[in-house]
């Protein structure tokens, strides 16, 4: 039988890390991949609303405190049945509504 | 490069799965997530939403209020995903733990110059690399089948060995005119440790009483009656496959020491009555002989019996609640109920080859 074991980093909590749930998929423009892209802007409103920006939509989502916390874990180098729990997700930013779109350039009708 | 994944916990409190969890499970088993007491099922979860996680990226209400001028942070998004573990707690599987215990019993020590026979012996480590269950189950479980520790390997006894362990110890608070609930430890050992060895003496009294410490700070047992009752009815009661009730319970309250009475109800999941047969006869069920799974336990009690009242079948149920489970709900869930004779009775959902 396999056995993994999972620990914490001795003598530290774990970091704190935010969720970001979107629906639908994000891609590239030019299906370059993502990593080491930008993919948008988070800002908050006055009322604490969360704001995503990404290409030419703007999203408008909620913070949500999870029920059931997630907790992230890595594999040790050395040690392949071994991992280490990295952090622990409390809150979610969810994006549910329909992205719209920015539209800043508006043609005139001649 | 290090791989993340992550596992969703409903754990009430979070802190203490930071401790030491481990995955356990063989090729062909579910995988399992136990921590020092519980014990976890693991299912992967879809969803079509994409999951991103952001380290230390800041919610407003973490923010400082500073309305005077925007604020730009970068944060990197770490990595994302479609799925996720889901955890469930679930009750272990502590099944192969007796299975593979008996596979080698310990009848007393060896006779002579002889050697132990060989045969297969466990350690706790060897027990949690092959049980799916955390350590503190898998200690609990050993208590319940009564098995100890000899020579740094868990042994279960033989069962005819235990009762031999047993009658040595109820004949001698026979003799000594004992209460049931003052069997002084030191005195059992000084007397049975030409019999057997003080450990295994020592080893039934703690099966089978409650310890306990009298004033003068001497280690006394209270027998358990019900213990000792039960385990004389399992010994009369594996020799035949079925007894006449009445016959059976005149030969049972016999053979419990004089001053134990020995009650019907002592019997739930280790014996089945049939009180529907003339004459009503009693025979052996063990709970620890029917199947670990629920669906295999409701088809293995439904092909012995067709029809079974709330009453009989509960206690060869009561194991398969999950957490707020009640034997009703179950029931509701697994059987079909219907009336007889005035009485309610459960029966299989789906056709059952007898």
């Amino acid at each position: 039988m396999v056995q993994i074991v999972i620990s914490s980093k001795a003598g530290e909590g774990p970091a704190e890390w935010l969720l970001v749930e979107l629906q639908g998929e994000v891609v590239s423009r030019q299906n370059t991949g993502l990593a080491g892209n930008l993919m948008g802007d988070l800002h908050y409103t006055k009322e604490g609303v969360p704001v995503l920006i990404v290409g030419h939509h703007i999203l408008y989502g909620k913070q949500v405190k999870l029920e059931k916390p997630f907790e992230t874990m890595e594999t040790n180098q050395e040690n392949p049945t071994s991992y280490t729990v990295s952090a622990l997700i409390k809150k979610k930013l969810i994006f549910k509504t329909r992205p719209k779109p920015i539209i800043t350039n508006v043609p005139k009708k001649v | 490069s290090a791989k993340y994944c992550p596992i969703l916990t409903n754990h009430k409190s979070m802190e203490s799965l930071f401790i030491h969890l481990i995955i356990r499970g063989d090729k062909d088993e579910h995988a399992v997530l136990c921590n020092e007491d519980e014990t976890y099922d693991l299912k992967i979860a879809d969803t079509s939403n994409l999951l991103l996680f952001v380290p230390g990226c800041k919610t407003p209400d973490q923010l400082p209020d500073i309305s005077a001028s925007p604020q730009l942070v970068h944060a990197q998004i770490w990595g994302f995903s479609n799925c996720y573990w889901e955890l469930r707690r679930q009750r272990p599987r502590l099944k192969k733990l007796k299975k593979l215990l008996m596979e080698n019993p310990y009848d007393g020590p060896a006779v002579g110059m002889q050697e132990e026979a060989p045969g297969p012996k466990y350690t706790m480590d060897d027990l949690l690399e092959r049980i799916q269950a955390s350590r503190e189950e898998i200690e609990a479980h050993l208590q319940n089948v009564h098995a100890c520790e000899i020579d740094g390997f868990w042994r279960i006894l033989d069962f005819d060995y235990e009762m031999k362990l047993l009658g040595h110890v109820t004949q001698l608070v026979d003799s000594e005119s004992w209460s049931f609930s003052k069997v002084p430890l030191s005195v059992c050992l000084e007397e049975l440790g030409s019999l057997e060895p003080k450990s295994m003496i020592e080893h039934c009294l703690n099966c089978y009483g409650r310890r306990y410490s009298n004033e003068d700070g001497q280690v006394i047992y209270a027998l358990d009656e019900d213990k000792v009752c039960r385990a004389t009815a399992q010994l009369l009661l594996q020799n035949a496959v079925k007894f006449n009730l009445s016959e059976f319970q005149e030969v049972w309250q016999q053979s419990v020491p004089e001053g134990m009475s020995a009650r019907l109800d002592q019997l739930r999941g280790l014996a089945l009555l049939d009180r529907s047969s003339k004459p009503e006869t009693i025979s052996l069920l063990r709970i620890e002989d029917l199947p670990e799974d629920t669906l295999e336990r409701f088809n293995s009690l439904f092909s012995l019996r067709e029809k079974w009242t709330q009453d009989d079948i509960e206690p060869y149920i009561q194991d398969l609640c999950g957490e707020k489970q009640t034997t009703g709900a179950l029931l509701t869930k697994h059987a079909r109920s219907s009336v007889q004779n005035g009485v309610k009775v459960y029966n299989s959902r789906r056709p059952i080859a007898t």
